[in-house]
């Protein structure tokens, strides 16, 4: 019978540079982690990644979270290890995804609505992010919509609450986005007959 | 996640480009309806369109919540009413269409194509009965649409077929007269007619389609000319050949989005998806003109010279990202040039720029053919017949689908200003600059031979 291994959740914080994802990976590498998940981002100059990482040996959390701060100067990087464990919280029920997106004149305040608005709907956001240009803001959220949500109802009451702080919204199912802008087969998003019955 | 300027310029499309879906027309085969009782015929007629068709603007509806996209025109396309008329009466037929009128209404469906006859060789009597009752038909019903095709490439052009279609026309204009002549922007006389067409008036169920089918029509004038727009004024400088590039990929997106409507409602109906048309659809409102794209491309003027270059380098360019977009494209997918649906055409022909021989030099390269035109209330027969030939030649010659829709209004003359409201617009009385001179060679009538470009076996 095998030793089972761990695995870990492993978020970095840091100024971004050249050698960052280098210093988190051989860390891990090193004691024997093999990452199966990552995903990086930077945002005006700041740099977080998360990584999934398995481990062979029995290493502890905080074994982990000291070998990648070795790899850092003293105060540089934030690092958070957490043991893994299957999610289950993560929504369940069948979601259609669809892209909102809030434009007009930035302001404090406008994810706090939103977000609120969008738990109290069980609405989860896969993905947000926004851009300013002067005093213009666009937002775009990616959404999981169960599919038992009245959308026409959604859309009003979404629109009515971002217009009372001087938004717009609008809300579209993803597949408009991927018609669009995507090169592939649109048939494959429809089971199609076949033959004439 | 997605790229932002994926995003952006995909909502961007709709709400400053009115990108729409200008139609999703729902054919229906009604052959299973003929029968020698005509009360039976219409009660089979209006049983099958409304048990086929009844979801469809349900339908439609929740799509334009989901996806933000308005679909302006749901419709229906029957199959050539003709065949139900074999052997029937006038009386019958107007019994016929008052139950496709009624049917199209019940399900709220604006307009229902396919009071059609296809004459391009000869004139059965069914097909002789439907082209007698037009005038009646036109003036009583309100949503039924009708459509003659009297020439293909493979056929040639039957005269005897238009001189009576432009006597009919005039019956037609003296019926609608209390609306000036209106009965006749629902008939649309066709070379090489589509059988898939999802636009009307012209839309009919062709022989070789199944027994229901969802064709669509996509939109977008006002997203193709916000395009060239932009082109034109971040880069002065831009050639043609940039603009037609800018023009191809902005179809592309264009039609993808009307397959994505088009593939769901007959996936969702249970029924065969059809074709994307990519004709480029007007409407009278302004930010929805297809002349408004000429004006961004440089042709102040819609007329001068360079008109015809700029109706052809557009139609390409549309077709070109088109046919990239889906695999199933068809229909008419030319470039509509429906001077009383389009404010910018009307404005031109008002202005004396764009005249009836430009347009219909403009059809050579862009088919579809001299559309929503007004004339004067007295156009003879034979000036009627002689314009119907002439557009027909083009299309027959050259292989393509070309078709009129004239409307002669009665008690008016050149200049006059006609409005028939809504989607069928408004524009100043026009006509060719020579009505006459032709008579004799209309009265030899018969019919011109197949070209030879169509032997190719």
């Amino acid at each position: 019978m095998t030793a089972e291994k761990s695995r870990f959740v492993v978020s970095v914080l840091a100024f971004d540079r050249i050698g960052l994802i280098q210093a988190i990976t051989s860390a891990i590498a090193d004691r024997g982690g093999d990452i199966d998940g990552m995903s990086q981002t930077v945002i005006r100059g700041y740099f977080t990644v998360i990584i999934t990482a398995k481990f062979d040996n029995n290493y502890e959390k905080e074994e982990i979270r000291d070998a990648i701060l070795q790899n850092f100067p003293p105060r540089e990087a934030s690092v958070v290890v957490r043991d893994y464990e299957e999610n289950s919280r993560h929504p369940s029920g069948q979601t259609e995804r669809y892209i909102m997106t809030l434009t007009g004149k930035d302001r404090p305040g406008i994810l706090k609505m939103v977000s609120t608005y969008l738990a109290e709907s069980n609405i989860n956001i896969e993905d947000y992010y926004f851009t300013i240009q002067g005093e213009e803001v666009t937002h775009i959220g990616e959404l999981s919509i169960p599919i038992d949500i009245d959308i026409k109802q959604l859309i009003g009451e979404l629109h009515t609450l971002v217009s009372s702080i001087g938004l717009v919204a609008a809300l579209q199912h993803e597949n408009l986005f991927r018609a669009a802008n995507d090169i592939f087969s649109i048939r494959q998003l429809f089971k199609e007959r076949s033959c004439e019955k | 996640m997605r790229k932002i300027d994926d995003i952006l310029n995909t909502v961007r499309m709709l709400e400053e480009g009115n990108l729409d879906v200008r139609t999703v027309t729902m054919g229906v085969n009604i052959d299973s309806c003929a029968h020698p009782d005509a009360a039976k015929a219409s009660v089979a007629v209006y049983k099958k369109i409304h048990s086929l068709a009844k979801e469809l603007v349900p339908l439609c509806d929740r799509l334009t919540t989901k996806y933000g996209l308005p679909i302006v025109n749901k419709r229906l396309a029957v199959s050539p009413v003709s065949r139900l008329l074999e052997g029937h009466s006038e009386a019958d037929a107007m019994q016929i269409a008052f139950a496709l009128d009624r049917a199209a209404a019940d399900v709220k469906v604006d307009l229902i194509g396919g009071y059609t006859a296809l004459v391009q060789r000869g004139v059965t009597e069914g097909e002789a009965l439907l082209i007698r009752s037009l005038p009646q038909v036109l003036s009583r019903t309100q949503r039924l649409c009708a459509s003659v095709n009297v020439a293909a490439t493979a056929a040639g052009i039957n005269v005897d077929a238009i001189r009576l279609v432009s006597a009919t026309m005039l019956k037609i204009a003296e019926a609608t007269k209390e609306n000036n002549g209106f009965g006749c922007a629902k008939l649309v006389v066709f070379a090489n007619i589509p059988e898939n067409n999802p636009f009307m008036a012209g839309a009919y169920l062709g022989a070789g389609e199944a027994s229901s089918v969802i064709n669509v029509g996509v939109s977008g004038p006002g997203v193709v000319k916000r395009a060239v727009e932009t082109l034109v004024k971040e880069h002065p400088d831009v050639t043609l050949d940039e603009i037609a590039e800018v023009v191809k990929h902005t179809a592309f997106r264009v039609t993808r989005t009307g397959e994505l409507i088009g593939r769901e409602v007959a996936a969702k109906l249970g029924v065969n998806f059809g074709v994307v048309d990519l004709s480029l659809a007007p409407t009278p409102k302004v930010g929805d003109s297809v002349g408004e794209i000429y004006q961004a491309m440089g042709i102040a003027k819609i007329g001068a010279p360079g008109s015809t270059a700029a109706v052809a380098m557009l139609n390409d360019a549309v077709k070109k990202g088109g046919i990239f977009a889906s695999s199933s494209v068809g229909g008419l997918s030319g470039a509509f040039l429906p001077v009383m649906e389009d404010h910018a055409l009307a404005g031109a022909v008002k202005a004396g720029y764009l005249t009836m021989e430009k347009l219909e030099a403009m059809t050579a390269v862009c088919s579809v053919g001299l559309d929503m035109i007004a004339l004067p209330g007295d156009i003879g027969a034979d000036a009627l017949s002689g314009i119907i030939m002439d557009e027909m030649a083009i299309g027959v010659f050259t292989g393509k689908t070309t078709a009129v829709r004239l409307i002669p209004v009665p008690g008016k003359k050149v200049g006059d200003y006609v409005d028939f409201g809504g989607l069928f617009g408004a524009a100043c009385i026009t006509n060719v600059a020579c009505p006459d001179g032709n008579q004799e060679f209309i009265a030899h009538g018969g019919h011109i031979p197949a070209p030879i470009n169509s032997l190719k076996n």
